[in-house]
């Protein structure tokens, strides 16, 4: 993304690039928060392109290590002057950069949720994933029934899901794999209580399809 | 209540489609129709994203102030007119490259309020504001909240937004690291006022050996943090002036 008042403008053409460079490597998602994902309703890849702007934040998921790490190479020689910022596990994130020659710049830690957490979905594992929460938990409830009674496939779960996320950084994959996981009675919960005041952990028996 | 996302009772058929497409289970059947209710929808736009109506009675009309907030916050494709970001309407730590709004000692703050997945109304936002507005922080100029103070030492927001009702919305501010414990002593205490969830994001810059320097407060105070997170990977640069 470009950062307001100092290198967005003209930069909806760095962005676009940045964003045909990703289908090069097998991306499980794209998008971009103002137009849309590949996923989303009445849309298709050149849509998206023709729809980014200056303001655009687009996004690209990764099913594998590997394939994140040549886009984020190929990011590195195309020297778009844009800010990047990879999401995974911290351990990764920094081999990731450490591999490809980038020196990590800022950090954003998540230390946890706090309030009212015995109100909270069974099934946010899914739902965090959109991290506008456009993913609505009935929804997931109702897709892993459907699976459930042979009326779907996860995969076609997934894929309904993301749907909903328009910037395109849901990743469709694991969220089938999360759907089958419920239409077979299991549950899908938040690994560990993080902080030292956190409430209630979320329910950890199967949830009611 | 003013213009708002609307089930024309003319055109729908009762199918229910809709209902498990919305994030607040705002969509449900009332009196023999299916109805938005409107103090729990914020205007999201999912239901009408989703395209699953087939006769298309969801209907979007022009928002008023101040239920046009709730669009704002809760649509990820509306543009927040002060910062011109979308979605969360501001850019955080992800352009920290280009900006330098964290510099080292710096943390940033993000109390995303109402996230995940709960919503929230903007007294509870007030409340978490004003707890760590007594720490003396510095609020993000930038950020939309922030826009709607009344009070920007002490966090306290404009009387008419106070119930309107967002899917999230985040405090931001800046401090040291030393100031931390004192923050999230803040936040364990305002944490049993609120009606809601938050959730806490903190932002610092990676030393040059590759060390994160708060996560070594963070262990100091016997505070996990997760596993995950983002990082900026430094290939941002301002514009030149050629």
């Amino acid at each position: 993304m470009s950062a307001k008042g100092i290198n967005d403008k003209a930069s909806s053409e760095k962005l676009r690039k940045a964003l045909r460079l990703a289908m090069k490597f097998d991306p499980v998602n794209v998008g971009d928060m103002k137009t849309g994902s590949m996923y989303s309703k009445n849309m298709d890849m050149q849509k998206i392109l023709d729809g980014v702007k200056d303001s655009s934040i687009v996004h690209a998921v990764f099913s594998s290590f590997e394939n994140a790490s040549k886009y984020l190479k190929a990011l590195k020689a195309e020297n778009l002057g844009l800010s990047v910022v990879v999401s995974g596990l911290f351990d990764k994130v920094f081999d990731m950069a450490q591999q490809n020659g980038l020196r990590p710049h800022t950090a954003s830690l998540s230390l946890g949720c706090f309030g009212r957490t015995d109100l909270l979905p069974e099934v946010l594992p899914v739902t965090t994933m959109c991290g506008h929460h456009q993913v609505p938990p009935r929804l997931v409830r109702k897709l892993a029934s459907q699976v459930r009674n042979g009326l779907m496939s996860a995969e076609q779960a997934g894929k309904e899901l993301s749907s909903l996320c328009v910037c395109g950084v849901f990743n469709p994959v694991r969220a089938a794999e999360y759907v089958e996981l419920l239409a077979e009675g299991a549950s899908v919960t938040i690994a560990d209580d993080v902080g030292s005041f956190s409430g209630p952990s979320p329910r950890e028996t199967s949830p009611k399809l | 209540m003013g213009a708002a996302l609307r089930i024309d009772p003319e055109l729908c058929i009762e199918c229910a489609k809709c209902i498990p497409y919305c994030p607040e289970d705002a969509i449900v059947p009332r009196n023999r129709q299916i109805v938005i209710d409107l103090d729990t929808c914020v205007e999201c736009d999912t239901c009408l994203r989703a395209s699953v109506c087939p006769t298309e009675a969801i209907k979007k009309t022009a928002l008023e102030w101040p239920r046009s907030l709730r669009s704002v916050f809760s649509s990820v494709v509306a543009e927040h007119k002060e910062s011109r970001v979308p979605g969360r309407g501001t850019e955080e730590m992800k352009t920290n490259d280009v900006t330098g709004r964290f510099r080292s000692g710096d943390v940033g703050l993000m109390i995303d309020v109402g996230r995940p997945g709960m919503g929230t109304i903007f007294a509870d936002v007030e409340r978490i504001a004003v707890a760590v507005g007594k720490i003396g922080v510095e609020f993000e100029p930038l950020n939309p909240v922030t826009f709607l103070m009344a009070n920007k030492s002490t966090g306290e927001l404009r009387d008419d937004v106070r119930m309107e009702r967002v899917h999230s919305a985040i405090v931001e501010f800046k401090t040291s690291i030393s100031k931390v414990p004192a923050v999230m002593e803040a936040l364990e205490a305002v944490s049993k006022e609120v009606n809601t969830v938050f959730s806490v994001g903190a932002a610092c810059r990676v030393e040059s050996d590759g060390s994160v320097p708060l996560m070594a407060t963070l262990k100091k105070m016997n505070l996990r943090y997760r596993p995950n997170g983002k990082v900026n990977v430094g290939l941002g640069r301002p514009l030149s002036n050629g």
